[in-house]
C-alpha cells in the first residue's frame, strides 16, 4: 500500500500513545444494574440493594427523583422509592448521567463543563415538553443532553492539547466543529461520546444523536436514518444550548449561527416564538442544580 | 406516466368524484387532493406517494374479459383500504393502477405500509373455482421541501416502474437525499431485514460471538468476532444481512457498534488475566468511509484496549485500493498500532507480487483449499507454498473451517500456523468463551 503523508498536526498528537487514561470502559456497577433490569422479572430489592452499595450514587439517585423536573409531589426517602417513581429505564439512565460526572479525575477541573451540561439536559428536557408536541419524550431529551458532550472529558484526559482545540472549535465559524478537531486529533468528541454512551447500554437513538449532533446536514434529512428522534434531540439540546448562552452571557459558541436557523425549522419554532420560549424558560434556567 | 397537463385543471371544475368499481377517487380528483394534502404537509409531517401497479393485470383481463377484471380490482381495492383504514386517501389512477397518499409518514413507515399492502395484495384471491395470486409493484416518494406535489407523484410512478422492471412483486424507492443510498432499490425480503436490524440495533438485538484460532502448540492466536443479530426473537443469518446492511449504509454503524464491542471484549479478557488479540471483519464500506479512522481511535479510547489486541480483517482487494479514503484509514489503523490481517486469501484477486507491500501481519486461507483436504494433493501443495511464502514474509498463517483430524493433520504438515474451525470450538458469546480460556488454561 501507499503511504500518504498524515496531517503533521495529528502526527504530535498521536505522540501521546493510546495509554490507559484510568477512566473504566464501563463501570461494573452498570453491567450489574444492566443484568438485572434485563431479567424478565427484574427484582427491585436487589437493584436497591447493587445501588445501595455507592453511598454517594444513592444519594445522587435520590436526588434526581426529587427534582421538580420530574414532577413528583410526594418526596421519596430510598433508592427502592426512587426506583419505583422513575421506572427502570429512566432510572437506569439517570444512574449513567450520575456515574458520568463522577468517573473523570478531578485534575481536569470540569465543574463548569457538568454545571453546563446538567442546565444545557434540564432544559432540552423542558423543550421537549414545550415545543416537540410530543415526538421526543423529556428524558431522552434530558439523558442525550447529558451525554452530548461526554467526549469532550474523555479527549482531555488523553490529549494533553485538546483544550486549544476546544477554544479553536468554538471559534470556527465555518467549518463544523468536529472538522476542527479532527485536523488535530485522530478522532473527534461526538464519536468518541457516541461510543460511550453505547459502552454504557443508552439506546440507540441517544447514541446516534450523539455521533451527528454538529452536522447540520443531518438536522433536516428526510430519512429514517437517524430517525427523527435523533434529530429532535440534537435541535432540543442546540436550542437549549442557545438559551443558556443567552441567559448567561458567557461562552458563545458559532453553533448556533451554523444550526440554528435549522433546528429552528425541524422543531416547527418562528423567529417571533424564540423570544416568548426565552422568557418562559427562565424559571427553568435558574433552578438550582 | 403522469401527464403534467392535468395540474392545471381547475380545482372546483373537479369535485372528488369517485371510481364506481373501487370506490376509490378519479385520477382527476386525485390531482385536487394532492395539491391539498401537500399544503399540510411539513418536514416533520411528511407527506408520502405510494405508486401500486398490479403485475400482469393484462393476464387477467384477457383471461376474465374486463367485467371479470374489475371484479378482481375491486377485491384488491377493499384489501388496500382495510390495511389503511382511514390514515389515507386512495385513487385510481388507470385500470390497475393506485396512488396511496398518506399524510405524516415518513419514509420508514412508508416502507413498512408498502410491505403490509404488498402481502395484502399476495394473499390469494379466490375467482370462481380459480384461485389467482396477484402480486404488485409498488413506488415509494417522499414530498420534499418546495417540491412540486405533481413531480413527486412522478417520482412515485418511475420508482414503480423501477420495481416492475426489477421483475414485480418489490417495492422501489424513488431517489432518497441520503448518502449512499441513493435511489436503492431493495426486495420485498431485504426490506423486512432492514427492518428487522434497526430493531436489532436498537433492541440489544447485535451481539458478537466469538470463535477461538488456535495454535499448533496449543496457544490461542486470536478470536475472530463474528455479528449475530436478533430481532422480534428471529435470529438473522449474517449470510443475509450482510448484504442489506451493505446496501442501505447501515453497514457503517454496525461497523462501528462491532469495532467498539470487539475493543471492549479485549480490554476485559486483558484485565481478566487472557490478554487475547480479538479479529474484527472490516468490510469495504467501512474502510472507505470517511468516519473510519475516528471511529477506530474512538473505539481504542473507550474501551482502553491496547491497540496491539485488535486485528482488522480485510479482504486482499481493500489493500489494493487505490481510494485515497481507504488508503488513509489503513495508515491511520497501522499508526494507532492495531493488527491487519489478509481474510480469504488465494481464490481472489490474488497477485503475489503486491504480497511482499501490505502491512498485514497475519494471512487467512480462503476455506475452499481447506474443505478439500486431505484427499486433494494439488491443494496440499497450493497451501504448502502459501504457507512457506506468507512465514517468509513474517506473516501468521492461518487456515478457517477445519471440522475434521485429518485436515489438522494435513495442515500441520502443510507448515500452517493456526487453525480456526469446529473442529477446536464453534463460535460462543462472550460469557461461553472467557469460561472456554478458563479450561484451556487450567493445567
Amino acid at each position: 500500500m501507499t503511504t500518504p503523508a498524515a496531517d503533521p498536526s495529528v502526527e504530535v498528537m498521536l505522540e501521546s500513545s493510546l495509554q490507559d487514561i484510568g477512566i473504566p470502559p464501563r463501570p461494573a456497577i452498570l453491567d450489574r444494574i444492566r443484568s438485572e433490569i434485563k431479567k424478565e422479572e427484574p427484582d427491585f430489592n436487589r437493584l436497591s440493594h447493587i445501588i445501595s452499595t455507592d453511598v454517594s450514587l444513592s444519594a445522587s439517585l435520590i436526588k434526581t427523583a426529587n427534582s421538580p423536573y420530574f414532577g413528583n409531589r410526594n418526596r421519596v426517602r430510598s433508592v427502592r422509592e426512587a426506583l419505583m417513581i422513575l421506572g427502570l429505564d429512566v432510572a437506569s439512565r439517570a444512574i449513567a448521567g450520575i456515574i458520568l460526572r463522577k468517573i473523570f479525575p478531578d485534575s481536569l477541573h470540569l465543574e463548569r463543563f457538568w454545571d453546563a451540561s446538567a442546565r444545557i439536559a434540564r432544559l432540552s428536557g423542558w423543550l421537549a415538553q414545550r415545543v416537540t408536541q410530543n415526538k421526543l419524550r423529556s428524558d431522552d431529551a434530558y439523558t442525550f443532553g447529558l451525554f452530548r458532550d461526554c467526549g469532550i472529558p474523555l479527549l482531555l484526559a488523553r490529549f494533553p492539547g485538546y483544550d486549544n482545540v476546544l477554544t479553536e472549535a468554538n471559534e470556527e465559524t465555518n467549518l463544523s466543529f468536529t472538522a476542527v478537531e479532527e485536523t488535530q486529533v485522530p478522532t473527534n468528541h461526538a464519536m468518541v461520546g457516541c461510543m460511550l454512551a453505547q459502552s454504557w447500554w443508552l439506546p440507540e437513538e441517544i447514541c446516534l444523536a450523539i455521533r451527528h449532533h454538529h452536522d447540520v446536514s443531518i438536522i433536516e434529512l428526510n430519512s429514517t436514518n437517524p430517525p427523527l428522534s435523533s434529530r429532535y434531540m440534537i435541535a432540543a439540546a442546540q436550542f437549549a444550548e442557545y438559551l443558556v448562552q443567552q441567559h448567561s452571557e458567557l461562552s458563545h459558541t458559532q453553533e448556533w449561527p451554523k444550526l440554528g436557523a435549522a433546528c429552528l425549522r425541524l422543531l416547527n419554532i418562528s423567529e417571533a416564538e424564540v423570544e416568548n420560549i426565552k422568557s418562559e424558560a427562565i424559571p427553568v434556567l435558574e433552578e438550582e442544580d | 406516466m403522469l401527464n403534467k397537463r392535468h395540474s392545471h385543471a381547475h380545482p372546483n371544475m373537479h369535485a372528488k368524484r369517485t371510481d364506481p368499481t373501487t370506490g376509490f377517487f378519479e385520477r382527476i380528483g386525485c390531482l385536487d387532493l394532492l395539491t391539498k394534502m401537500s399544503l399540510q404537509a411539513s418536514l416533520d409531517r411528511p407527506l408520502a406517494l405510494l405508486w401500486i401497479d398490479i403485475d400482469r393485470f393484462k393476464q387477467v383481463n384477457e383471461s376474465f374479459g374486463h367485467l371479470g377484471g374489475d371484479m378482481v380490482i375491486a377485491q384488491i381495492a377493499r384489501r388496500l383500504r382495510e390495511r389503511t383504514a382511514g390514515r389515507a386517501e386512495w385513487c385510481r389512477m388507470g385500470g390497475d393502477e393506485f396512488a396511496c397518499l398518506v399524510p405524516d409518514c415518513n419514509l420508514g413507515h412508508a416502507q413498512q405500509l408498502a410491505l403490509d399492502l404488498l402481502r395484502g395484495i399476495e394473499e390469494p384471491l379466490p375467482f370462481g373455482d380459480l384461485m389467482l395470486r396477484p402480486s404488485a409493484s409498488i413506488g415509494i416518494a417522499i414530498l420534499e421541501t418546495s417540491e412540486d406535489p405533481f413531480s413527486c407523484l412522478e417520482r412515485a410512478d418511475r420508482a414503480m416502474s423501477t420495481a416492475k422492471h426489477e421483475g414485480g412483486g418489490r417495492i422501489a424507492i424513488s431517489g432518497e437525499l441520503v448518502a449512499g443510498r441513493l435511489g436503492i432499490l431493495l426486495a420485498r425480503e431485504e426490506l423486512e431485514i432492514e427492518n428487522q436490524l434497526h430493531i436489532a440495533l436498537e433492541s440489544g438485538g447485535l451481539n458478537l460471538h466469538y470463535q477461538p484460532i488456535v495454535g499448533f502448540d496449543g496457544h490461542i492466536e486470536a478470536v475472530e468476532a463474528l455479528m449475530r443479530c436478533t430481532a422480534d426473537g428471529n435470529i438473522i443469518s449474517p449470510a443475509k444481512f450482510i448484504p442489506v446492511a451493505e446496501k442501505t449504509g447501515l453497514i457503517i454503524r454496525l461497523g462501528e457498534w462491532s469495532l467498539l464491542a470487539g475493543a471492549n471484549l479485549a480490554h476485559s479478557l486483558d484485565v481478566a488475566g487472557h490478554p487475547t488479540k480479538v479479529a474484527i471483519n472490516v468490510s469495504r464500506a467501512q474502510l472507505a468511509s470517511l468516519k473510519f479512522s475516528q471511529a477506530l481511535y474512538a473505539a481504542l479510547l473507550c474501551s482502553n484496549a491496547r491497540p496491539e489486541l485488535i486485528e482488522l480483517e480485510l479482504t486482499e482487494s481493500l489493500f489494493m485500493d487505490v481510494s485515497d479514503t481507504v488508503q488513509k484509514n489503513l495508515h491511520a489503523a497501522l499508526h494507532a498500532g492495531v493488527k491487519l490481517a489478509i481474510d480469504d486469501f488465494g481464490t481472489g484477486y490474488s497477485c503475489l507480487s503486491n504480497l511482499k507491500d501490505l502491512p498485514a501481519t497475519k494471512l487467512k486461507l480462503d476455506r475452499a483449499f481447506v474443505i478439500v483436504l486431505p484427499h486433494d494433493r494439488r491443494a496440499f501443495s497450493v497451501i504448502k507454498a502459501m504457507a512457506q511464502l506468507g512465514r517468509e514474509l513474517g506473516m501468521t498463517v492461518v487456515a478457517e473451517g477445519i471440522e475434521e483430524q485429518e485436515q489438522l493433520d494435513s495442515l500441520r504438515e502443510a507448515g500452517v500456523d493456526a487453525i480456526q474451525g469446529y473442529f477446536h470450538a464453534r463460535p460462543m458469546p462472550e460469557e461461553t468463551l472467557l469460561q472456554w480460556l478458563q479450561t484451556r488454561r487450567t493445567p
